[in-house]
């Protein structure tokens, strides 16, 4: 399989639909969790190459799956980006993310990026 | 050190104060005469050395009597409260006094004087009144003595001139005791009132201070919930926002079918409304975290050319759309890359010209950036509008204020816009002022510094320039 795959965390079901058409338009293969829990369950499963990950989540929180995330050396090639609307956050985060989209976050934007990254992994 | 033993030594316990004062003053007598008595005691150890012959052990049983006298006069003082101490003092002294000399002497010659001294010091040790007491004391004792021991007193009278002399030293003693006493009484009675008058005020104090206190947390907790407040509903409204936007977007983009000339049309203006609600959210979100002076800046190198394009691109629509012009001019002393905040930057000039655009109805806007000096570089934007009042000008810095509250209904915004450039300009080490005249617009003028100042900023890490 050649198609990279992007894994969502964003609980606000409409956000995550833009966020997985966009990153489909960039050429990946998307799947959404809605759920902080589930979340941290799936990460032990697969291997995304991108996660786009939201911060505040219902059961685990996204600032804890980034922590596990960076913890898992199967994941070590993994591309986090965190979106989030408190730029306070955005800037403690700074250090640990890959990149921080700032909500609101800009399908166009978002669509490019994935493109951009698609295009320079190959 | 010493002086603090001496003046403790002196000190008695009583809550009374005319009692302390009298024993007290017992007690500087009392050091007095017995450093006095020591004296005498060391220049008749002299004398005797000098003169062998003469015996000198009368003289120091006396000296011993009466320092041992002394030490009992000081205990009781110490212990017992009241005149017995002083008492029995006078007591000593007077019996001292009707024995250091020949009868003679003490009766009517070089002794006489020294009766004068009890009779002077129970004025003020013990009452006003006692120096007569003790005149008459001293009177009977010397008539005793004239009486008994000298043989050409025999026809039995009084010496009158002595006793005279004591009833007037007593006079005095009695009036000045007792102007003394009466002064410090006023005194104390004065000094009562006022500090009934000061534990009043102070509780007056305590408790306004304590109501201030309150006050003041009370408004720290309006301002803490305030504060979340505002930052849980612009976060909240921020998230449909989003959404808005991002499936405009999508629908734009034709992620979802091709789209009509008429939609796309229909779509830039979903758009453009989703943007200014956006704004004026992420204005009182902006307000609300620089109040909590939560925000920092991001910096980083950035090209002032981009910076305008950018904003060019954006409100070009807006402008136009209102039939006004937008000059733009980059003077070549700035400085083509400028260190800074570009998004924070970005947003004052925004803010500055959404200003400008909101009053302005004919003509248009001119914005300038140039160099100011060595070490400022500025933007100038200057509107054609209406011109804003001498009086007002400083209060549209404040945040939700609007140069004509009336205009609130005919302009659009929270009035947040100036506001938020005034403490975005003063936390990157610049500053905003605005020159205008009512009829012939206004000129607001941002300068900032070239090289930003190290505090309040985060730098942006190398590449991170999303």
């Amino acid at each position: 399989m050649n198609e990279k795959f992007a894994l969502i965390i964003e609980d606000e079901e409409d956000l995550a639909t833009i966020y997985s058409e966009a990153l489909k338009a960039g050429g990946f293969q998307t799947e959404i969790i809605y759920d902080g829990a589930i979340a941290q369950q799936r990460l032990t499963e697969v291997c995304p190459d991108v996660v786009v990950l939201d911060l505040n989540l219902p059961h685990v929180d996204g600032n804890q799956l980034l922590n596990q995330i960076r913890a898992d050396p199967r994941l070590e090639k993994t591309r986090v980006l965190v979106t989030t609307a408190d730029a306070g956050m955005a800037e403690m985060l700074d250090q640990e993310a890959d990149l921080i989209l700032l909500k609101p976050t800009s399908f166009i934007q978002l669509r490019t990026m994935a493109e951009r990254m698609g295009m320079s992994e190959e | 050190m010493k002086i603090k033993l001496i003046s403790r030594l002196l000190q008695v316990p009583s809550t009374d104060p005319e009692d302390a004062r009298r024993r007290k003053l017992l007690n500087i007598v009392l050091a007095g005469i017995t450093s006095l008595t020591l004296v005498m005691s060391i220049s008749i150890v002299g004398y005797s050395v000098v003169n062998p012959n003469w015996d000198a052990s009368k003289f120091y049983l006396g000296i011993l009597g009466v320092l041992a006298g002394f030490t009992l006069v000081f205990l009781v003082n110490r212990y017992i409260s009241g005149w017995l101490a002083s008492f029995i003092f006078l007591v000593i002294l007077v019996t001292l006094f009707s024995v250091i000399d020949e009868p003679r002497q003490v009766v009517e010659g070089r002794t006489v004087f020294f009766f004068t001294i009890p009779i002077l010091l129970a004025g003020v040790i013990i009452r006003p009144w006692a120096s007569f007491v003790a005149a008459s004391i001293c009177s009977v004792i010397i008539t005793f003595i004239a009486i008994t021991q000298l043989e050409d007193y025999a026809y039995g009278a009084p010496p009158i001139p002595t006793i005279g002399g004591f009833f007037l030293f007593a006079l005095v003693a009695w009036l000045s005791a007792r102007s003394l006493e009466n002064a410090l009484l006023d005194l104390r009675i004065l000094n009562i009132g006022l500090e009934d008058r000061v534990r009043e005020r102070t509780f007056e104090l305590q408790q306004a201070n304590e109501q201030l206190t309150l006050a003041y947390e009370k408004l720290q907790e309006l301002d803490r919930l305030k504060s979340r407040f505002l930052s849980v509903v612009s976060h909240e409204l921020r998230t449909p926002l989003s959404a808005i936007q991002g499936f405009t977007e999508m629908l734009q983009a034709e992620v979802y079918g091709p789209l009509s000339q008429k939609q796309r049309g229909a779509l830039q203006r979903v758009l453009a409304n989703d943007e200014r609600l956006l704004t004026l959210v992420n204005d009182l979100l902006d307000q609300a975290r620089m109040e909590a002076g939560q925000l920092s800046l991001t910096l980083g190198p950035f090209t002032l050319k981009d910076l305008v394009d950018d904003m060019e691109s954006t409100m070009r629509v807006l402008v136009e759309s209102k039939k006004l012009y937008l000059k733009v001019h980059i003077s070549p002393t700035v400085p083509a890359t400028l260190e800074g905040d570009r998004k924070r930057l970005y947003q004052i000039l925004i803010n500055l010209i959404n200003n400008a655009l909101k009053f302005t109805q004919r003509g248009g806007i001119s914005v300038h950036f140039y160099r100011l000096d060595e070490e400022y570089w500025a933007i100038d934007v200057a509107d054609t509008g209406p011109g804003i009042a001498q009086e007002i000008q400083t209060s549209i810095f404040e945040p939700f204020r609007q140069a004509d509250s009336s205009a609130t209904r005919e302009h659009t915004g929270f009035g947040l816009g100036l506001s938020i450039v005034q403490q975005l300009t003063t936390l990157m080490g610049g500053s905003v002022s605005v020159i205008s005249e009512v009829g012939f617009g206004s000129t607001f003028t941002v300068k900032i510094p070239i090289v930003p100042p190290k505090n309040n900023a985060n730098r942006q890490r190398s590449g991170g320039n999303a």
